[in-house]
C-alpha cells in the first residue's frame, strides 16, 4: 500500500486515486465475490493508518487473511468486528447481529480505541445488506447508519466504505433502498461484473470526480 | 448562538468531571443530577436537548433514564459515558432510542465529549432516517421562511385539490420537512398534519433528485413493515421536491392511492411542475410578508 497524501486515502489499486478523509463510500453489486475483493481493496490500511471492519456474515480470521493477500502485515494495522467465529488479538465478536445499539457500542469503543492508535483512519460493513436480512425493521438499519457509521466518519475524518449485496433476498425490492442510502453516502461505487476476474466500477458522487474503471481482480 | 440544554448524571464522585467536560463548549448548558430518581423529575420538568449518562448509578442503571427520556421526548439523544465495557451494558430498552457510547476511560474523552454531544445535536445525528448531506443549512432555509406565520394554507389547499383531482388520486398533500417531522401544510382527501419524518416516505424521497414512485409498499423493503403507512392506508406514492433556490430541498409534494399505482414519466413531470410552483407560492408569500414586516413602523 501506498502512503498516502496527508488528508486523503490511497485508491491507487483500484485506479480511484486520492480519496478526501470523512467521505463515506456505499458498495454496490450483484456479485458477492466481486464487491468483497473492492471492499478489502478500499478499507485496507495504508502506513500510517488503522482500518475497522465490522463482518456480518465472515469471521474474524477470514477478515484477516483476505487483508494480508492484499499485502501482507495489513491485519496487523486492523481491527475486526465480527459476528461469527472466535475472538482474537485484534477480533471482537458479538452474539447477534440484530442488536443494532449493541453492534454500534461495540463499534464506537472500537473506533475510539483505533484511533489512539492511528491519525488516520478506514472503516467498514461488510455487509449491510446481511444486517437489513437479520433486522425486523429496516428504519433501525437506517438509525445505525446515521447515529454510528456516518457520524464517527464525519466526526473523525474516517473514510468509510458499506457494502450493500444486491442480490441479497431482503423480502423486497432492493433498489429503493439503494437510492436511499446512496443519497445519505458522498460517494457510491457499483461493481459490474464481467467475468470471473474483470470488474468495472462506476464511482459517483458530490465529493469524488465520478468515473468508470475497468479492473482485473485475482483478489 | 443557540443554547442547548444537557441533561448530566453521574455519581457524587464522578459528576463534576462531566459538568467541566460539558461546559468546555458555549452552546451546553449542564442540568446536574446524581440519581435516577432525579434525573426521571428533570426530564418530567425541564425541556433536554440531550442526556449524557453514567451506567452505573446509586439507584439504577443509566438504562431506565434513557427508557425515560424515550416515553418523554423520543427523538433527544443520548450518550452513555461510562468506563464500562458495551458488554457490560444491557441494550436491550436501546432499541428505539438512539444512544452513544462513550468510553470515559479514553484519553481525550474529557476534552471531547462536549464535541460529540454538540455534534450529535447539531447534526441531528440520531435520527431513525438517512439524513440528506445538506441537512443543517436545510434546516436553516426552512426556517428562513417562517411557514407559520405566512397567509399560505389556503393557496396550497387550493393548489393540492387541483393536484388530487390532475391525478385522479385519493390524497394529495403539501409536506415540509422539519428536523423530526414533517408537517403537512395541505391535504386533499384527508386531514393528516403531521408525520414522524421516520414514518414518512417523504423521508426518503427528498434524498432524490427526480421523483421517487413507490408503486406498492407492500413490495418496498424500506415501508413493507411499517405500520404508519399501512394505518394511514398508503399504498401507492409519488413525491416531487419542493427546492430552494439555492439547491435545498424542504418539502415534499406528493398524491398517495390506497391501490398499487403507477406514474408515467408525462405525469412524474407534472407533479414536479406543481412542486416548483408550490415553491414560488411560498417565495412569494414570503417575499410579500418580508415586504409587510420591512414597512410596518416598529
Amino acid at each position: 500500500m501506498k502512503l498516502s497524501e496527508e488528508g486523503t486515502f490511497d485508491a491507487s489499486a483500484l485506479s480511484l486515486g486520492a480519496i478526501p478523509e470523512g467521505t463515506s463510500i456505499l458498495l454496490t453489486g450483484d456479485d458477492t465475490d466481486a464487491i468483497e475483493t473492492v471492499f478489502y481493496h478500499l478499507v485496507a490500511a495504508g502506513e500510517n493508518e488503522r482500518s475497522l471492519i465490522l463482518a456480518t456474515e465472515t469471521n474474524g480470521r477470514t477478515v484477516n487473511r483476505e487483508l494480508d493477500r492484499i499485502e501482507y502485515g495489513i491485519s496487523n494495522r486492523s481491527t475486526v468486528l465480527s459476528c461469527r467465529g472466535a475472538t482474537d488479538s485484534n477480533i471482537t465478536t458479538v452474539d447477534d447481529i440484530a442488536d443494532l445499539a449493541g453492534v454500534g457500542m461495540q463499534f464506537s469503543a472500537l473506533v475510539a480505541e483505533s484511533g489512539t492508535m492511528a491519525a488516520s483512519q478506514r472503516a467498514g460493513i461488510l455487509l449491510c445488506s446481511s444486517i437489513c436480512q437479520e433486522v425486523d425493521d429496516i428504519q433501525s438499519v437506517f438509525r445505525f447508519l446515521n447515529a454510528n457509521f456516518l457520524s464517527h466518519l464525519r466526526r473523525d475524518g474516517i473514510m468509510g466504505v458499506c457494502a450493500v449485496d444486491t442480490s441479497a433476498e431482503i423480502g423486497g425490492k432492493i433498489d429503493g433502498l439503494v437510492e436511499t442510502m446512496a443519497e445519505a453516502f458522498s460517494a457510491h461505487i457499483s461493481v459490474e461484473s464481467a467475468d470471473s476476474e474483470e470488474v468495472t466500477l462506476h464511482l459517483d458522487g458530490d465529493e469524488v470526480e465520478s468515473k468508470s474503471v475497468t479492473l482485473t481482480l485475482s483478489d | 448562538m443557540t443554547q442547548y440544554s444537557i441533561l448530566c448524571v453521574g455519581s457524587e464522585t464522578d459528576i463534576d468531571e462531566m459538568r467541566g467536560a460539558i461546559e468546555q463548549r458555549d452552546t451546553l448548558n449542564p442540568v446536574v443530577r446524581t440519581s435516577v430518581d432525579g434525573a426521571i423529575e428533570a426530564i418530567e420538568t425541564k425541556s433536554v436537548d440531550c442526556v449524557v449518562t453514567e451506567y452505573d448509578l446509586p439507584d439504577g442503571t443509566g438504562g431506565a433514564i434513557i427508557e425515560a427520556i424515550r416515553d418523554q421526548s423520543p427523538n433527544t439523544p443520548c450518550v452513555l459515558y461510562t468506563s464500562l465495557s458495551p458488554a457490560q451494558i444491557d441494550t436491550n430498552s436501546f432499541d428505539s432510542v438512539g444512544v452513544e457510547y462513550f468510553n470515559r476511560e479514553m484519553p481525550d474523552a474529557h476534552d471531547r465529549l462536549g464535541f460529540v454531544v454538540e455534534d450529535i445535536i447539531t447534526h441531528n445525528a440520531h435520527a431513525g432516517f438517512l439524513l440528506p448531506d445538506d441537512e443543517k443549512s436545510r434546516l436553516e432555509a426552512l426556517a428562513e421562511y417562517d411557514v407559520d406565520s405566512l397567509p399560505i394554507d389556503e393557496s396550497f389547499e387550493r393548489l393540492t385539490g387541483l393536484i388530487a383531482s390532475h391525478f385522479d388520486a385519493a390524497v394529495a398533500f403539501i409536506g415540509l420537512i422539519d428536523r423530526t417531522t414533517e408537517d403537512i401544510i395541505a391535504c386533499t382527501g384527508s386531514d393528516w398534519d403531521m408525520l414522524a419524518r421516520e414514518d414518512s416516505i417523504c423521508t426518503h424521497s427528498m434524498l432524490q433528485d427526480d421523483v421517487m414512485v413507490v408503486e406498492d409498499i407492500t413490495a418496498d423493503a424500506r415501508f413493507r413493515n411499517n405500520d404508519t403507512l399501512h394505518q394511514l392506508g398508503i399504498v401507492s406514492y409519488a413525491g416531487a421536491n419542493m427546492t430552494t433556490a439555492a439547491g435545498n430541498t424542504i418539502g415534499q409534494v406528493c398524491v398517495i392511492d390506497h391501490e398499487p399505482r403507477s406514474y408515467s414519466k408525462v405525469e412524474q413531470e407534472d407533479l414536479q411542475e406543481f412542486a416548483d410552483l408550490a415553491m414560488e407560492l411560498l417565495e412569494l408569500r414570503h417575499t410579500i410578508d418580508d415586504g409587510t414586516t420591512t414597512e410596518t413602523p416598529t
